[in-house]
């Protein structure tokens, strides 16, 4: 069969398929822990909202909440450009293809981040007080932000199957598809957006670590953990229907007929089952902060792997009409000098004015505190 | 043609545009935005002026409201958006520019994470310390459009790298100056005009006093755009300067709009900012807004059209075909080269309509915007695939039709039968004047500015003959379709075009 694969950018690539994708997937990695911040955020703060009347935890929660999750969500969206720029370097000629075809759904996430974001600054300016207007308005965002990572999954299913595209554009050429027919669509999405919540799970952990009252920070910790540990258990079972649900060869390759594919498919499913021995077993524990730091760690070595898993998934579907690793490669070495050094320089700008901030709010805290 | 085309019923190029205003628009007021929170903030210091720095902790969170979230989001908006609609160009930028856009991300995340930072620790951080990440966030800011600015000005005027294929001669190309000036003066200007929306919330005589400091701002960016358009204007390509000498009727209403709009910033920040600040109210702050959005999408738009017909000047096409390829399609068709098309085996006018679709879909629409309907009126298919041959004579803005004989004689048709019309009139001049209409005013007019046709007092049989001569008089002219008696109405009216 002829697929309508357009060809790629007759341009080399400005640098070593290596080095793309250790940026792709390392800014997709910090994307994603983001990402899975805000979405999972988003929900655990609409619950809190609802819960108003009968858990004072979940009012403080609401009001933490608030404080930190329209900066998570400036940085979800900061840490998305990276990787979407890397991919198009890399896969430019799939996705834009997918994209133009599902051009509806795709272009209308920029008018639901739009929505979402002043959605959730709304909310951190009432999160203290929630009432009804609050769960509301969260519930919206939460639906929002959902759909976004719909259409996510219905474009990065799309691009690796070109063999719909020539329907989905005679049956639609206006842009109003999505990609219904994939088979693994609805457990990918479920797969991801369960992750999510489990990720933000072990945020409300971390948020526990660092509160310093002995009750709410107990009742965080043991939230976060049994966030985390319910959706896990339930996204073993979405993955195994997700890994049913992949393309013959693709789905082989991770049991067996790639070693890498499945070494990387056991590392993802022992890790999050270790950050879920380590949470347990910290509850027993009289010093639990090590251990609990030790399944955090497990749960975001898992986004980790799954990351990477993903990228496999994506190089094995494409494999039968395409591979990075063949376009011609020309780097521009001075440029990427430039880059490191801007990153550098950019990562200590930002270290300095995240001290600055925190240290000042510390010692702020401690004064009012002296105060009371 | 590599890709298939976002067919919405109107032009890409103005979804582009709405998008790209309103980001360009609230990105400026960003860069100068920056610079007018820590002056201000300063200002309030050595002034010892409590209230100047309550007006600026809560035009900071202001600021953030309106740049972090929908500033950020629509510049992911155009990028969404001109990969959806010029796949093609954007795919050559991200090639040829994908480190000018890493490094621009780490100036977007050191600009948002200060940002944040400053507009939320003004209780918290020491003055020097709150300063200084304002100082960081603007300087990230005005660096982010030192940046693209250079990814911009390399698609109106590539200059050396159309040889070298170099990414700094392709970065430090002949606009790229002026335009960053000229984008740092609005960026001064809305600033300005951003300081008197907030100082419209607070009471007097602090009004007064920020709307007289905002008012200088506005008038210092604003006096220095025309200087600045000027020398910009001078280092556009040849070509398109051509279209800025009142050829083209949307330029020139554009060029008098923009003038007038900055005019009118002008006086009124004078007068209602600088020499009367109390006078300043509401309306005229909202004027200055519509002024100023309108002065920012003027310029935007006459850049746009100066690159015509081209995205990537020489390079690739408005309607995202690579000049390269040109040959290629010419010899084989269009079939062979885009995987996209049905093919004409079936319904040659579908086939029409596909190739429209393609070629002409990115500027033109059937019956909305630069509606072809009207321009093909009463056109005959031989009429239509002969002016193909010939569209950039027709308007220097257009790339060629790009296709082989085939497709020529279907695009032809399919403009053909958009609005069939056969020319009739009371008398014979009559009649010219609509035989005019359809086979001559597209490139010339009668009296006008446009290749005027002079031909008054000539005898018409002499202009009859010359229709089937057409081809020799000027190798560009397609050949009269009309039948003999149009034609003869025609040479009437041209020998004596008066009313």
């Amino acid at each position: 069969m002829n697929l309508p694969i357009p060809y790629p950018d007759p341009m080399p690539l400005p640098a070593p398929v290596w080095l793309l994708r250790t940026l792709l997937l390392l800014t997709f990695f910090l994307h994603v822990l983001f990402m899975n911040c805000l979405l999972g955020g988003t929900a655990v703060a609409l619950v809190c909202t609802m819960r108003r009347k009968s858990s004072e935890f979940s009012v403080r929660l609401a009001g933490d909440l608030g404080r930190l999750l329209p900066s998570v969500f400036a940085f979800t969206i900061t840490l998305g450009v990276a990787p979407l720029l890397f991919l198009q370097v890399m896969y430019g000629q799939f996705l834009y293809a997918s994209s133009i075809l599902i051009g509806v759904p795709w272009l209308a996430i920029i008018g639901m981040v739009v929505l979402a974001y002043y959605g959730v600054y709304f909310f951190s300016m009432k999160g203290h007080e929630p009432n009804g207007k609050t769960t509301a308005v969260l519930a919206l965002v939460v639906l929002l932000l959902a759909s976004i990572a719909f259409v996510y999954s219905n474009n990065f299913t799309l691009m690796l199957a070109p063999e719909r595209w020539l329907d989905l554009y005679h049956s639609n050429a206006s842009g109003w598809n999505l990609n219904w027919s994939e088979p693994s669509l609805l457990p990918r999405y479920l797969h991801f957006v369960l992750g999510a919540l489990a990720v933000s799970g072990l945020g409300l952990v971390v948020m526990g670590l660092r509160e310093r009252e002995d009750g709410y920070r107990q009742w965080l910790i043991e939230q976060g953990s049994l966030l985390f540990t319910g959706t896990t258990l339930l996204n073993v079972g979405v993955g195994f229907w997700f890994l049913v649900k992949l393309p013959g060869p693709v789905r082989l390759a991770f049991v067996g007929g790639n070693g890498f594919a499945t070494a990387l498919l056991g590392v993802g499913m022992l890790l999050p089952l270790a950050a879920i021995a380590h949470l347990i077993m910290a509850k027993a524990n009289k010093s639990p902060k090590r251990q609990l730091a030790i399944g955090v760690s497990c749960g975001v070595l898992t986004v980790a792997a799954m990351v990477v898993m993903r990228d496999v998934l994506r190089n094995l579907a494409l494999a039968p009409c395409f591979s990075p690793n063949r376009l011609p490669v020309a780097p521009q070495w001075g440029v990427i000098l430039l880059f490191v050094l801007f990153f550098i320089a950019g990562l200590a700008t930002l270290y300095y004015m995240l001290r600055k901030a925190a240290v000042a709010t510390r010692m702020r805290v401690a004064a009012t505190q002296k105060l009371q | 043609m590599n890709y298939p085309v976002w067919q919405l019923g109107f032009p890409g190029g103005l979804l582009i545009a709405a998008v790209a205003v309103l980001h360009v628009f609230i990105s400026h007021f960003a860069i100068g935005g920056g610079a007018y929170l820590v002056l201000t903030e300063r200002r309030a210091y050595s002034h010892n002026d409590s209230e100047l720095l309550g007006y600026v902790r809560l035009h900071s969170k202001f600021f953030v409201l309106l740049t972090v979230v929908l500033g950020a989001v629509t510049g992911v908006g155009i990028w969404f958006t001109i990969g959806l609609v010029s796949p093609e160009a954007t795919s050559s930028l991200i090639h040829t520019f994908v480190w000018g856009w890493a490094i621009e991300w780490v100036l977007f995340f050191v600009e948002i994470a200060a940002a944040l930072i400053y507009a939320y620790h003004w209780d918290t951080l020491d003055r020097q310390t709150h300063l200084i990440v304002g100082w960081i966030y603007f300087v990230a800011a005005w660096a982010s459009l030192v940046v693209i600015n250079g990814i911009i000005t390399y698609m109106l005027t590539p200059g050396r790298w159309l040889e070298t294929g170099n990414f700094w001669d392709g970065f430090f190309n002949p606009t790229y100056w002026p335009s960053l000036f000229i984008r740092t003066a609005m960026a001064v200007g809305l600033a300005g005009i951003f300081g008197l929306v907030t100082a419209m919330w607070e009471p007097s005589p602090l009004r007064e006093r920020v709307v007289r400091w905002a008012g200088w701002w506005l008038v210092l960016g604003i006096a220095s755009l025309l200087p600045l358009s000027r020398w910009y204007f001078h280092d556009f390509p040849s070509y398109s300067r051509a279209y800025f000498s009142g050829m083209y009727t949307a330029v020139h209403h554009a060029l008098l709009g923009g003038a007038v709009c900055t005019g009118v910033a002008l006086a009124l920040a004078l007068v209602f900012a600088l020499i009367r600040p109390k006078l300043m109210n509401p309306v005229v702050v909202a004027v200055l807004l519509v002024a100023g959005i309108s002065v920012m999408a003027t310029g935007e738009y006459l850049r746009e059209f100066s690159r015509y017909p081209y995205v990537i000047n020489s390079y690739i096409y408005a309607n995202d075909i690579r000049v390269g390829q040109v040959e290629s399609i010419v010899a084989n068709g269009v079939a062979k080269a885009s995987p996209w098309v049905e093919g004409s085996a079936d319904d040659p006018h579908a086939y029409g309509r596909e190739l429209f679709v393609i070629e002409c879909g990115s500027c033109h629409s059937v019956a909305g915007y630069r509606a072809m309907r009207k321009i093909t009126r009463g056109w005959d298919a031989k009429f239509a695939s002969e002016i193909l041959l010939h569209l950039p004579a027709v308007r220097e803005t257009m790339p060629p039709f790009v296709g082989d004989e085939h497709d020529r004689a279907a695009l032809g048709r399919y403009l053909a039968s958009l609005m069939p019309a056969t020319p009739s009139g009371a008398n014979e001049k009559e009649l010219g004047q609509q035989v005019f209409a359809i086979h001559c005013a597209l490139c010339h007019s009668v009296g006008g500015q446009r290749r005027p046709l002079d031909l008054k007092g000539t005898d018409p049989e002499g202009i009859a003959g010359m229709l089937g001569t057409l081809g020799d008089i000027n190798p560009d002219m397609p050949p009269f379709t009309g039948t003999d008696a149009e034609g003869h109405a025609l040479a009437v009216y041209l020998s004596d075009p008066r009313q």
